[in-house]
């Protein structure tokens, strides 16, 4: 019997994501399955950028034509929704003088940076004072976001351990807010400031406030190597490569992101970002930069260990040497977030929910 | 089974490229069920050995025992899994709706609208319904009745020239409409009848011949129907105010805000250009006439 294989094509996405001239030698087949697994990868966004910049296979036929036109379609599509939510919310925070900042995708989108270009973003994930969550749970609540029902432990989980409330949904667009107080859970053994990120947010023209960009790269570094599900690697590295290039043009970015990384506690979090983001995409970073990295820098022994675990995750869900680095990156993000009783007992109490 | 030589002997290696409308569907299976499913329903259609393609549909078994112990079907639609395992008895159908999750999501060159269309000299008839309301019963009704079937679910409208692309593939009918259409068409073929998993019986009738080689001959909209098959009701058609039908189109609609204006503008001006109705009724053979006149004034 044969056996037909269904695995997305992450090699030919991993190439591609390398060195995107490589698009034009592709057969419209391998590159029609480099469009699957960034859709997967939720690179799509991405790799519509480099169509546009010129890069396609040579002689597309006609069905790839059409799915061209579908793919920038479908970005555009993803990219307006996320506009539209962030709109809502600033009508919903209007006159309260609430302070309130996007953080993540929908921090790119508004800021109009390179990785917010035809982002999907599922959760609109926002920041604000600690002090303030009833204030902003009742605003939300009076805009029409609602918190589904949740086990006692789930809800336990979220507001004892975790650094946001439980997703609130918006009862007609079924529209996702994540409320976030701290960019870390309160349970966690490294204890980012979230003061400074709001203090020193920036105001977009309309109101709306995003990070500060050595915050913003700080925040997806403790994201991708601390917080989060690996699962989503290559998506996370892709991001930090195009906000370091992007910031990085301009000096004053590298002396900030030097000076705040150790005031926000996130010195080995960057200094994974930095290491990877280059390994993987040669992203420029300065001399000055990496000698102060190498201050931050973790025992060689645990350092060869992660290369090994990333480079893994990096490929994806494919084969078992990957997943087994996606879960040991799973359980480490974890062993980082809480105690090491509450990772055992919380893990424990997840697989079981899943059965 | 046919020879070695038919094109679908590749179906569980490299796969097949359907040409169905204005799509090229990459098709991989291992399951007989696939094989014969296409065998008899698609027989008209164009079909080669090939790798790219619109949409990637892959109907997979499971591995290890699940092969032999009530045998699923796996869906993989352009490397992602949108829907649960099926029985593996509905593995024909589980491409059909594969296909229709690949139209409905991953088409956005057109605007796709959840309709029947059926098509007389060049003008296009567009019925939407409920599901169980009667649509597709009436469509393979028109489709037995001197209409060319366009498409059993979506009516594709393309941006660029307000006109409706064909997508003229398999009919599902459920239910009574089984035996009602049965009755209709004696040289009509139906693929196996299953149970889905709402608990309906169902069958696809397959396209005729003419459908599937005018497969690329588009038409212009003309009308709007929205049908309802109601008990001893004898047949009313009622002008539907465009604002009505509107409402409808959209809310039918599985993409045309994934193109912002352009999208709303362009069923906006299909319905412009459209006479809607709504239509309740009880006998088919009634309505037939009533529609044949409607397409002769």
């Amino acid at each position: 019997m044969p056996h037909v294989n269904v695995a997305p094509d992450y090699e030919v996405l991993a190439r591609v994501l390398r060195d995107p001239t490589t698009i034009d030698r592709l057969s419209p087949e391998a590159f029609s399955r480099a469009l699957d697994a960034a859709q997967r990868a939720r690179l799509l966004g991405w790799l519509v950028e480099q169509v546009r910049a010129g890069h396609v296979p040579a002689a597309p036929p006609e069905w790839l034509r059409d799915r061209l036109v579908t793919v920038d379609a479908l970005t555009t599509g993803y990219e307006r929704a996320v506009r539209w939510e962030i709109d809502r919310l600033r009508r919903a925070f209007l006159d309260t003088g609430q302070m309130w900042v996007l953080l993540k995708g929908a921090g790119y989108i508004a800021a109009g940076l390179p990785p917010g270009r035809g982002r999907r973003v599922a959760d609109i994930d926002i920041l604000v004072p600690r002090a303030d969550l009833g204030r902003v749970e009742q605003i939300l609540q009076d805009n029409g976001w609602e918190f589904p029902e949740l086990n006692a432990y789930d809800n336990r989980y979220y507001r004892e351990w975790m650094h946001e409330l439980p997703p609130m949904v918006h009862r007609d667009r079924r529209s996702v807010v994540d409320v976030h107080h701290g960019i870390l859970p309160r349970t966690s053994r490294l204890k980012p400031a979230p003061d400074r990120l709001l203090q020193q947010a920036e105001t977009l023209g309309d109101g709306v406030r995003v990070l500060a960009p050595a915050h913003i790269v700080l925040h997806a570094a403790a994201h991708l190597f601390h917080d989060g599900e690996i699962a989503g690697a290559i998506r996370d590295l892709v991001d930090l490569d195009q906000l370091l290039r992007w910031f990085g043009r301009d000096e004053r970015f590298w002396k900030r992101l030097v000076e705040e990384t150790p005031a926000m506690d996130l010195a080995r979090p960057l200094y994974y970002a930095l290491r990877y983001s280059h390994r993987w995409f040669g992203t420029p970073v300065p001399d000055a930069v990496t000698a102060a990295m190498r201050t931050w820098a973790p025992p060689a022994p645990v350092r060869r260990l992660m290369d090994v675990l990333v480079d893994g995750a990096m490929m994806g869900t494919t084969g078992h040497s990957a997943s087994a680095s996606v879960f040991a990156l799973y359980v480490r993000s974890h062993w980082l977030k809480m105690p090491p009783f509450l990772v055992v007992r919380h893990l424990l109490r997840k697989s079981l929910q899943r059965d | 089974m046919p020879s070695p030589s038919s094109p679908l002997a590749c179906l569980a290696t490299s796969g097949v490229q359907v040409a169905i409308g204005p799509f090229l569907v990459r098709v991989r299976s291992d399951l007989n069920g696939v094989h014969e499913y296409l065998h008899h329903l698609y027989g008209d259609f164009q079909v080669a050995a090939g790798e790219g393609g619109h949409f990637d549909i892959a109907v997979v078994s499971s591995r290890g025992v699940r092969r032999w112990v009530r045998p699923q079907a796996n869906l993989v639609v352009n490397g992602e899994r949108p829907f649960l395992p099926l029985p593996g008895k509905l593995a024909g159908a589980g491409f059909e709706w594969s296909l229709n999750w690949c139209v409905g999501n991953q088409a956005p060159r057109w605007v796709a609208v959840h309709a029947a269309v059926v098509e007389r000299g060049g003008r296009a008839l567009i019925l939407s319904a409920e599901s169980g309301a009667g649509k597709s019963t009436l469509c393979a009704a028109l489709a037995l009745n001197g209409w060319r079937l366009f498409s059993d679910e979506f009516a594709l409208i393309d941006p660029d020239t307000g006109r409706l692309t064909p997508l003229p593939r398999p009919v599902s009918l459920k239910n009574a409409s089984i035996e009602i259409i049965r009755g209709r068409g004696a040289d009509v073929v139906f693929g196996p009848q299953g149970v889905d998993i709402e608990g309906a019986r169902f069958v696809h009738m397959k396209p005729p011949v003419q459908s599937v080689r005018r497969g690329l001959e588009d038409a212009r909209p003309a009308w709007v129907i929205l049908p309802r098959w109601v008990t001893g009701r004898p047949t009313t058609l009622e002008p539907l105010p465009k604002a009505h039908a509107l409402l409808r189109m959209t809310d039918q609609s599985f993409n045309y805000n994934h193109l912002g204006t352009k999208g709303f503008a362009c069923v906006a001006d299909l319905v412009r250009q459209c006479d809607c109705y709504t239509l309740e009724y009880s006998d088919l053979d009634d309505v037939l006439i009533r529609l044949e006149s409607l397409a002769s004034s």
